[in-house]
């Protein structure tokens, strides 16, 4: 009996074909709008993931101050302390490597008149692994001609940005003074300037990303830093590579046991970490969404209840002659329902498919004009929960809308129905 | 035991302070196999009489029973599924349901009693042969004329086989020549079928077709012929 009223509801939908087509849109647009917000979001996690992976893989993570993770601390970066050797003999670490920083007296070359230019500038350390084994966090550096990045054996050697050459009055080849703790001091040879031009390819790696003021930032060898500032309490950052065979939350989560055992007060942090901190974002992301969606929704719901209204009204007398030959109450509300459900099940399949042919579009724009990252895709997802909880929310969503109007239907008296003109 | 038995029937309708009393204090027997034809002037209460014969209403007071159910101790379900088994009905206005064929109109009542897909269009196709219109099972109501709406009505009230055919007015929206075959019709299949008639009409031709006739005045009988 029930394939029968789909059908009974069915012949009603097509035969008023207008006014079913307002009230699918209604639905049709809510559905469309539902799907894309989501799909975004979930292309955006994508984008987002895919990046994490990148840099991290599934043999590196990084330690860092145990407040920066948390979010007790805001505004970057941290620094902190540690001991490197305890780190590098935790059981299943490869490589090493650490970023250092602290701001350091600087004296450059003269200027016209004379004057020596000096100041106070952040000085970074890099671990020659840093630069060897972890290119993904360094990103490619584009440097002047002439100009070379730091490796293993350089000591008083350091690379700036072009600003910074130029407000330190230094070119390549020449030499600057850095005053660590204590007198402390080296004298520097400029091994390599970071063009300017390149600030985008630049602004992609490991330096703007750590360090909010990094144009002014000098960059010198590990060894370095040892010898202006031998206590390491200023890490910014290490980052470590696993040995094959050893999974890499067991092995942050016994490099972090074991650093906290000397008091360092950090965290390890693995790809999975992160990707958690991005599904916690999403989800209020997607809170927000399924507001908008709801809003949405309900307008389409009322359509649907409008049409329901008119159909049962105009159908009243259809109503008397179906409860003359023989329907119950409850067959006339089923044929009502379905119709109505019919009505939301038909919005919310083309509005799915609209939606995510438009975020499809959408994604193969961004990737293919938005200038995203190297190797960044945005990526398309067409998600088989999204699209089964949309079709049946829209069936479901015509369906409750109609309980109104078709119960209104349904308990018209008979006789009533059948005088109706 | 007559078929339908009325025995002082009252319909008031209450319309705000008002009440309009539409039938007041009517006995009525009414036979397997006999035609009725009640007649009466307009608002006289024939229709209301048919909808409390028809079980599509309940009378204010009075007991009405068809084949011994009486009427008043019978649910909303009951009544409904009673009806739809036990009674046709054929209106003055055909009363199709526009987006339907005639073949799926004539299918209707046997929708709602549950009979299977393949019977049903069985009998939905014996049932417009027997009207004549075999060969319009698929045009819907706006693609026939009144004569053949009122055919595809009338094969939509034999569709579940019941004891009682209740027309009103049947032919009251027809020009007299079509109106004539309708009556032709609908006596042939009294007589053929065995069932019980009770037709409600103002036409004297239309009553000259009926066993017995019924005078309605002001929700009261006033006479009652027997044809020869
Ligand atoms: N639902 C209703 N509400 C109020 N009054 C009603 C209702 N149904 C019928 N009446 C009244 O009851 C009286 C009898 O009406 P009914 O329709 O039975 O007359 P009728 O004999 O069929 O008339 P006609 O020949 O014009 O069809 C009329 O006065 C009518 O106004
Ligand atoms: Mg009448």
């Amino acid at each position: 009996m029930l394939r029968e009223f789909f059908r009974l509801a069915g012949q009603n939908v097509l035969h008023r074909k207008l006014r079913s087509i307002l009230a699918v849109l209604g639905v049709l647009i809510g559905i469309m709008a539902v799907v894309i917000l989501i799909s975004f979001g979930l292309s955006l996690k994508g984008l987002m993931t895919g990046e994490v992976a990148k840099v991290f893989g599934v043999d590196t993570f990084m330690v860092m101050d145990q407040d920066v993770m948390s979010g007790k601390h805001s505004g970057g970066m941290k620094e902190f302390g540690l001991n490197l050797e305890t780190l590098k003999g935790v059981d299943g670490v490869k490589t090493v490597a650490a970023v250092r920083q602290r701001t350091a007296f600087v004296e450059g070359g003269t200027n016209g008149e004379g004057n020596v230019q000096q100041g106070f500038m952040p000085v970074m350390g890099l671990s020659p692994e840093l630069l060897t084994d972890f290119a993904a966090f360094t990103g490619d550096l584009v440097f002047e001609e002439g100009g070379r990045q730091i490796t293993g054996t350089d000591v008083d050697a350091a690379v700036l940005r072009r600003e910074l050459a130029d407000r330190l009055g230094a070119k390549l080849g020449d030499t600057i003074l850095i005053a660590g703790e204590k007198s402390n001091e080296i004298t520097a040879t400029v091994i390599g300037i970071l063009a300017a031009s390149d600030e985008k390819q630049a602004e992609q790696g490991f330096a703007s990303s750590m360090s909010s003021s990094s144009s002014d930032t000098i960059y010198v060898p590990y060894a370095t830093m040892d010898l202006l500032w031998p206590e390491g309490n200023d890490f910014l950052v290490t980052v470590v590579r696993i040995l094959p065979g050893y999974d890499v939350d067991d092995v942050a989560d016994r490099a972090e046991v074991a650093l906290k055992a000397e008091g360092s007060r950090v965290s390890a942090i693995t790809s999975s970490d992160i990707t958690s901190v991005i599904d916690q974002m999403m989800s209020y992301i997607n809170i927000f969404l399924a507001g908008l969606a709801g809003i949405s929704l309900l307008v389409g719901g009322v359509g649907v209840m409008n049409t329901m209204f008119t159909s049962v009204l105009e159908r009243t007398k259809d109503i008397g002659v179906m409860k003359a030959v023989g329907a119950k109450n409850r067959h006339v509300l089923a044929i009502f329902l379905i119709e109505s459900g019919l009505i939301g099940f038909l919005g919310g399949l083309i509005g799915t498919a609209l939606g995510l042919g438009i975020t499809a579009a959408a994604c193969w724009g961004i990737n293919t004009f938005a200038g995203l990252p190297a190797g960044a895709s945005f990526p398309f997802v067409a998600s088989p929960t999204l699209i089964l909880a949309t079709l049946f929310g829209a069936f479901a969503l015509g369906a409750v809308s109609g309980l109104w109007p078709a119960r209104r239907g349904a308990r018209m008296p008979v006789v009533d129905a059948l005088r109706y003109e | 035991m007559p078929l339908l038995d009325l025995k002082g029937i009252v319909k008031d309708y209450e319309l705000g302070k008002t009440v309009v009393h539409a039938v007041r204090g009517l006995d009525l027997n009414i036979d397997r196999g006999e035609i009725v034809a009640i007649m009466g002037p307009s608002g006289s209460g024939k229709s209301t009489l048919m909808h409390l014969l028809g079980a599509l209403d309940t009378p204010s007071a009075g007991t009405a029973s068809l084949e011994g159910h009486n009427l008043h101790e019978l649910s909303e379900n009951e009544l409904v599924t009673l009806r739809g088994k036990k009674v046709g009905f054929v209106f003055q206005t055909f009363n199709l349901i526009q987006s339907l064929t005639a073949q799926k109109n004539v299918e209707l009542p046997m929708i709602f009693q549950g009979v299977r897909k393949s019977a049903r269009a069985e009998r939905a196709r014996a049932l417009l042969e027997k009207v004549g219109l075999g060969e319009r099972m698929k045009h819907r109501p706006n693609e026939l004329s009144g004569g053949e709406r009122q055919r595809v009505a009338i094969a939509r009230a034999l569709a579940n086989d019941p004891e009682i055919l209740l027309a009103d007015e049947p032919t009251g929206n027809l020009d007299s020549e079509t109106g004539a075959t309708i009556l032709e019709l609908l006596k042939k299949l009294s007589i053929d079928e065995g069932k019980t008639m009770i037709l409600i009409t103002h036409d004297p031709d239309a009553a000259a077709i009926a066993h017995r006739i019924v005078r309605l005045r002001d929700g009261r009988v006033v006479q009652e012929v027997r044809n020869a």
